[in-house]
């Protein structure tokens, strides 16, 4: 695969690392080198192992196999101290930066000089952050609170914060995901001048596009393993795209109309958030699963989450059985017949210290009052209701008086889907149901969702496993950066169209770097 | 990104969780944090039983007369406590028992209002200002520590505008009686104190409304998404703290026949302290109503005791404070080391 001997010596060097989650292998034996003045692409599906491998650089996880070399020296990195005196900085999708601090203030966290009295030097730091500050850049002042600026001149001060503490190599995890095309554009040219001077770039990032225009080394992850590693040699997307599925595949077409019986149920016409979802439209009828494919920030959870009522919409039109509503929150939703299984099971799904029997009733206690004009709840009787329907989804516990918390994962999702079928709902929408789920309990997921449907309950599953989608699904939308790229519906539900489509191209950030090659 | 790898660490079991047995001092430390308050009261008991002279401390008229001495209190952070259960705070309280007792006593002096009438539009008030509490915190987003706060110091300003600064006086027996009065030999406050434990007990845990407060406060965003009206049922429980509060300050106006200004404002700290107490009564770590009772419990049997052993009253604020701090401490620690 090596195209061309490495021209300067690795910065670093990564040798046959491995690290296990439970009974996961999340990395088996990678190994590449990242070298300085380089900028490095790091590409794969969800789940790969890309940010394991940078959890491991970062001190947030130590390897349980292998070693990390830097400047041909073995190290042991086992907390962000470590990394930092390394000359190792992170950037991450979820920013680091404090709302109601200025620019100052955010790039000198943790690095700032002290004068002999122990005082922070503030007369050096701000010197030093205006040389930073002109290096990349920056059409903004110092003194801007950061709460001001763009997602993009956000992204300029976690760079400038890396500069800040001389960072010898630079991680950005999925840099342009939420920039618009010009953004990208500049920021692409700040990471070609950064690597031009002399600094490594790890530039993690789902558009394959811009990979290909971007980075001068590539490495690609499937199933924790490297399947690719292309050093100083250009590289076309197709051939990432085939060493991310680990086979050649066609790129399907949108998928024809299967004949459908069931009435339609929920229809979304052009919704949109203005950031994150545009312009999606889709339906799901009576009796159907309908998966929704893509990579985790595609827009998934933000598009369903709308269609509950639980995010804003800036556009388009929700109808349930053919009336357009519009809800206001997820009560309307609830009342409306719908039910969400929420991607966050712990801290969106779940009240982990309380009791099963709390968990499955909360969401329909109006229909355990002893009357309408009582207001107190049947509680024998919800706790017996609460233990059939754990019975249903074959949740396995003492008894329905146990704390969620205290469950495996996988019991704990079966509780969390439990909830909408004390009531069968209209339209369950479920966000990764198998997610942290084990295989035995993902079976019984699948089970009971297509129970749900067989008897006419009409499902929304958003999935970032392909084989759930394959075996749980009617058909599959599948989503990239925001748009819906193509349907699959029966026999042309398959991993390898699901994943390709997953990276086609959606709103021309990826054209954007390839224009700024060009 | 990090979505992605909370897949894998999600299946990890947490390191050494799942512990087949616990070594003995874990389950002491377990029962000191469920337990550590009625601890306290138990050896408050034994010292106070045995010490004070002539046996005059466990005797039942002193007995009753700590419940009655409690009563009004718990009343008051009976309600404070579906406050905090519901995730919220509530700094308003002591002042609105100050503004209810200063209206009811002169709605029926200076109005010549009926006493069922005076009472209602009281209970009214207390409603009303819990609503005015719930809806900033929850429509106009304000801080509850703010808006209570900021609420409570203009219902100071009412009560001395309501009274021009004096007190309201000869107030009609009808309503001193209220609180004067005994059935089957247990004082009528006591009896109050039990109704509203009643009612708020069954509220809580029986009720449509107790499970979506608990709900709530057990975790906001999962009761959004599960369809319960977050913002409805916060309200829902500054209304209950508000006319308890009210209730308290009626019945306080009862006790001493007349109604004064900031008489009630001691009971916002004393709330507090028999809530927060209770935090450290058999159900480790979560506000509920009987551990409420107890915390009200505690601090009057160290009052009554230290009284009759003679203690200056300057101790008695100094226990009062220092069983607080040191029963949440406790149990705060003891829970932390239990669950480790």
């Amino acid at each position: 695969m090596t195209a061309s001997v490495p021209s300067a010596a690795p910065l670093i060097r990564i040798t046959d690392v491995s690290k296990a989650f439970g009974g996961v292998q999340a990395l088996a034996g990678v190994s590449f080198e990242i070298r300085p003045g380089v900028v490095h692409g790091l590409v794969g599906a969800n789940g790969a192992g890309k940010s394991t491998l940078i959890r491991c650089l970062a001190g947030i996880g130590l390897p349980d196999s292998g070693t990390i070399e830097v400047d041909g020296v073995r190290v042991s990195i086992s907390g962000s101290d470590d990394a930092t005196r390394l000359g190792l900085a992170f950037i991450h999708q979820e920013m680091s930066l404090i709302p109601g601090w200025d620019v100052l203030r955010n790039m000198a966290l943790g690095v700032r000089p002290r004068t002999r009295f122990g005082v922070i030097d503030w007369r050096s730091t701000r010197q030093r952050a205006a040389e930073v500050a002109r290096r990349l850049g920056m059409r903004f002042g110092l003194g801007s609170p950061i709460s001001d600026l763009s997602t993009a001149d956000q992204w300029l001060v976690l760079i400038g914060r890396a500069l800040m503490r001389d960072a010898r190599m630079i991680a950005m995890d999925e840099p342009t995901a939420s920039l618009s095309v010009e953004e990208a554009t500049r920021l692409h040219g700040i990471v070609r001048e950064l690597a031009a001077a002399g600094t490594a770039i790890i530039f993690v990032s789902h558009r394959l596009d811009e990979v290909s225009a971007l980075c001068e080394d590539v490495t690609v992850f499937k199933d924790g393993r490297v399947t690719k590693r292309v050093v100083g040699a250009p590289t076309s997307k197709s051939e990432l795209v085939r060493a991310i599925v680990g086979r050649d595949l066609e790129i399907p077409e949108h998928g024809q109309e299967a004949v459908r019986t069931g009435r339609t149920v929920l229809e979304v016409r052009d919704l949109s958030d203005g950031t994150r979802v545009q312009d999606v439209s889709l339906t799901v009828h009576e009796g159907e699963v309908v998966g929704l494919g893509g990579l985790v920030g595609a827009g998934r959870t933000e598009l369903v989450k709308m269609i509950y009522g639980a995010e804003r919409s800036a556009g388009g039109e929700v109808l349930l059985d053919g009336h357009r509503v519009s809800f206001r929150s997820p009560a309307d939703a609830v009342r409306a017949g719908m039910g969400l299984v929420p991607e966050e099971r712990r801290s969106e799904g779940l009240f982990l210290d309380r009791t099963i029997d709390f968990n499955i009733n909360v969401a329909t206690l109006g229909s355990l009052r002893r009357s309408r004009w009582l207001p107190l709840l049947r509680s024998a009787a919800g706790r017996r209701r609460a233990q059939s329907v754990a019975d249903l989804v074959a949740v396995k516990a003492e008894s329905v008086n146990v704390p969620v918390g205290s469950l495996s994962g996988g019991n704990q999702q079966k509780v969390a889907i439990a909830r909408w079928l004390l009531e069968t709902p209209r339209l369950l929408i479920l966000d990764e149901p198998s997610r942290g789920v084990d295989v035995g309990a993902r079976a019984e997921v699948h089970r009971v969702v297509r129970e749900l449907a067989s008897r006419g309950g009409a499902v929304l599953a958003v999935s970032s496993d392909n084989e759930e989608l394959v075996a749980l699904c009617d058909r599959v939308l599948v989503m990239a950066e925001g748009r819906v790229t193509g349907e699959l519906s029966g026999a042309e539900i398959t991993a390898d169209r699901i994943v390709s489509l997953s990276f086609a191209r959606g709103s021309g950030v990826g054209a954007a770097a390839e224009g700024a090659t060009a | 990104m990090s979505t992605e790898t909370a897949g894998p660490v999600d299946v990890a079991p947490p390191p050494g969780a799942p512990r087949p047995h616990r070594p003995a001092s874990r389950i002491g430390l377990m029962i000191v944090s469920k337990y550590g308050t009625l601890i306290a009261m138990g050896i408050m008991i034994v010292i106070f039983g045995t010490s004070v002279p002539n046996g005059a401390f466990l005797t039942s008229n002193n007995l009753l007369n700590i419940l009655n001495q409690s009563a009004l209190t718990a009343i008051i952070a009976f309600g404070l406590t579906m406050v905090l259960v519901v995730g919220e705070f509530d700094l308003s309280i002591g002042y609105a028992a100050s503004l209810a007792g200063v209206l009811v006593t002169g709605l029926l002096v200076n109005q010549g209002l009926a006493l069922p009438v005076a009472i209602l539009l009281t209970l009214l008030l207390g409603a009303a200002i819990g609503a005015v509490n719930g809806l900033l915190v929850t429509k106009a987003r304000v801080n509850a520590v703010v808006a209570t706060l900021g609420v409570g110091t203009m219902l100071i300003g009412l009560s001395y505008g309501y009274t021009a600064g004096s007190p309201i006086i000869a107030v009609p027996t009808s309503f001193t009686n209220i609180t004067l009065g005994a059935f089957i030999g247990v004082q009528n406050p006591i009896w109050f104190m039990l109704i509203v434990l009643g009612v708020l007990w069954v509220l809580l845990n029986r009720t449509p409304l107790g499970q979506r407060i608990q709900a709530v406060g057990a975790n906001k965003e999962a009761a959004r998404l599960a369809g319960i009206r977050t913002d409805r049922v916060k309200v829902a429980a500054f209304v209950i703290a508000g006319v308890c509060a009210a209730l308290t300050g009626i019945l306080l106006a009862s006790l001493l026949g007349s109604g004064t200004v900031s008489a009630g404002d001691g009971y916002l700290l004393d709330s507090f302290a028999a809530v927060f107490l209770g935090v450290a009564t058999l159900r480790d770590g979560e506000f509920h109503i009987i551990g409420t009772l107890v915390g009200v419990l505690v601090v009057n049997v160290g009052f009554n005791g230290l009284s009759l052993l003679g203690t200056p009253t300057f101790w008695q604020f100094v226990f009062k404070g220092g069983i607080l701090v040191l029963a949440v401490a406790l149990s705060t620690v003891a829970r932390r080391y239990a669950k480790t």
